[in-house]
């Protein structure tokens, strides 16, 4: 028997949904996938979320540092500038950075190249006097505390802060 | 009557159509289903709180961010970034972020014009960051399918995925959203997603010494943030776009924008 003519735009058609199931099912990576049903936001690729987890982990603070360096960090823990963290100085620098002497794990590669800003406008970051800085600081383990600005036009101009303070103590030298 | 060339078209229409929800035929599978049903308010979810009282303005987050998700300290691009509000008399308000406050806010300088005492009302700083929106508007509109939201609410761009095309970046209400420069794709911040899944805290976070930034998860009644969203005044950025945004202010004012 012919096949009826009408058949044959229906085939087409049926085979253009097929290739289309087959060509996406072959394109779109099998891992992807939509946690919980939700297409709208969270379409994407498994792997990706691993590549963001497994990131290096580079700002390490004071319990890393302090490993080699306890002296350091029990000294600026007991003083005023308890909660400044090493990398605020010790990372960036103004000085051309020093090989780190320590062999650190993968992980930890940025601190080999570090140094020391112990610049004048690294000191005014936060101690500047400027108009929006909250007058009193509430962090410290004192209890309130008035917070310490001073005007850079005014307090020794020209001079670095280091020449007379001690930022490990936040006292004089 | 419809001829055979109208059948095909509309036919082959219908499955071009086809061709955008066709991921759907997933839904099919029995787990997607039953995830549907199964409570959200058991999921964690990140929070992120900032307390614009205690902001100094050093800027000590923003660079610490910068190192910490290698983003090239040069280039004009923030994961984080402080900007400063300053309230005149006469009514304006001044706002600024001199290199997204990465060398921090060392004069009173906005533009390079010094604001007299007298001329001003109220002043302040405001960390902001990317809000890690429930409805993320970014992921909405990326063709590619490269940006995404995680089960526990981070938004991130797949590397891998982005195409460049920038949707994402002028979509944001936020400006969160910026071109990376070396990678050559939308980046943002990830709330530090490989710092806060292994238990720490986010760089930025780390960096403060004022105690202005807090990350957790906001329904554990054992995180800080919870505690603060739940018994404390905050506010959030830019509502009336209903991104319904992660980011909770203490000390918000409606000057910020
Ligand atoms: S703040 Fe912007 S970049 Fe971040 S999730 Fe919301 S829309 Fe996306
Ligand atoms: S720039 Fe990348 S992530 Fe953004 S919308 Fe385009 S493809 Fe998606």
């Amino acid at each position: 028997m012919k096949m009826s003519h009408a058949w044959r735009p229906v085939i087409l058609v049926v085979g253009a949904a097929v290739f289309l199931l087959i060509f996406r099912t072959i394109y779109v990576p099998s891992d992807f996938t939509a946690k919980n049903g939700d297409y709208k936001y969270q379409w994407h690729s498994l792997r990706d979320e691993k590549y963001w987890m497994d990131y290096p982990v580079k700002h390490m603070g004071q319990e890393f540092c302090g490993q080699c360096h306890p002296d350091k960090v029990e000294k600026i823990t007991a003083s005023g500038h308890q909660k400044v963290q090493c990398e605020s100085c010790h990372a960036m620098t103004s000085k051309p950075a020093t090989k780190h002497p320590v062999d650190l794990k993968e992980d930890f590669k940025y601190l080999l190249e570090i140094g020391v800003d112990s610049s004048r406008e690294l000191c005014k970051r936060c101690h500047a006097k400027l108009p929006y800085r909250p007058a009193e600081y509430s962090e410290s383990s004192k209890g309130t505390v008035k917070f310490k600005m001073i005007d850079p036009k005014i307090h020794n101009a020209g001079i670095e802060c280091v020449t007379c303070h001690d930022v490990h103590t936040a006292g004089f030298k | 009557m419809v001829t055979r060339r109208d059948f095909i078209k509309a036919g082959l229409l219908t499955v071009a159509g086809m061709a955008i929800p066709i991921s759907a035929l997933e839904m099919f599978k029995p787990e997607a289903m039953a995830s549907l049903v199964r409570s959200f308010s058991e999921k964690k979810r990140w929070a992120f709180v900032v307390d614009t009282n205690k902001c100094v303005g050093c800027g000590m987050c923003a660079k610490a961010c910068k190192l910490e998700n290698e983003i090239p300290f040069d280039a004009d691009v923030q994961r984080t970034w402080v900007e400063r509000y300053i309230q005149l008399k006469d009514g304006d308000v001044v706002i600024d972020s001199p290199k997204g406050a990465r060398l921090g806010f060392t004069s009173n300088d906005p533009y390079g014009h010094e604001i007299k005492d007298e001329e001003i009302t109220k002043e302040f700083f405001v960390p902001k960051l990317c809000n890690q929106c429930e409805k993320p508007s970014c992921v909405q509109v990326c063709p590619a399918g490269a940006t995404y939201k995680t089960e526990d609410g981070v938004s991130l761009v797949d590397r891998s995925w982005c195409i460049g095309c920038g949707y994402c970046i002028t979509n944001c209400p936020y400006y969160a959203r910026f071109f990376n420069p070396v990678t050559n794709t939308a980046d943002k911040c990830t709330f530090c997603y490989h710092r806060i899944t292994k238990g720490k805290n986010t760089a930025c976070i780390d960096a403060c010494a004022f105690g202005v930034r807090k990350i957790g998860y906001i329904n554990d009644p054992k995180s800080e943030v919870f505690k603060i969203i739940s018994t404390q005044r905050v506010a959030v950025l830019k509502p009336e776009y209903g991104n319904e945004p992660h980011v909770f202010y203490l000390g918000l004012d409606h000057i910020v924008r």
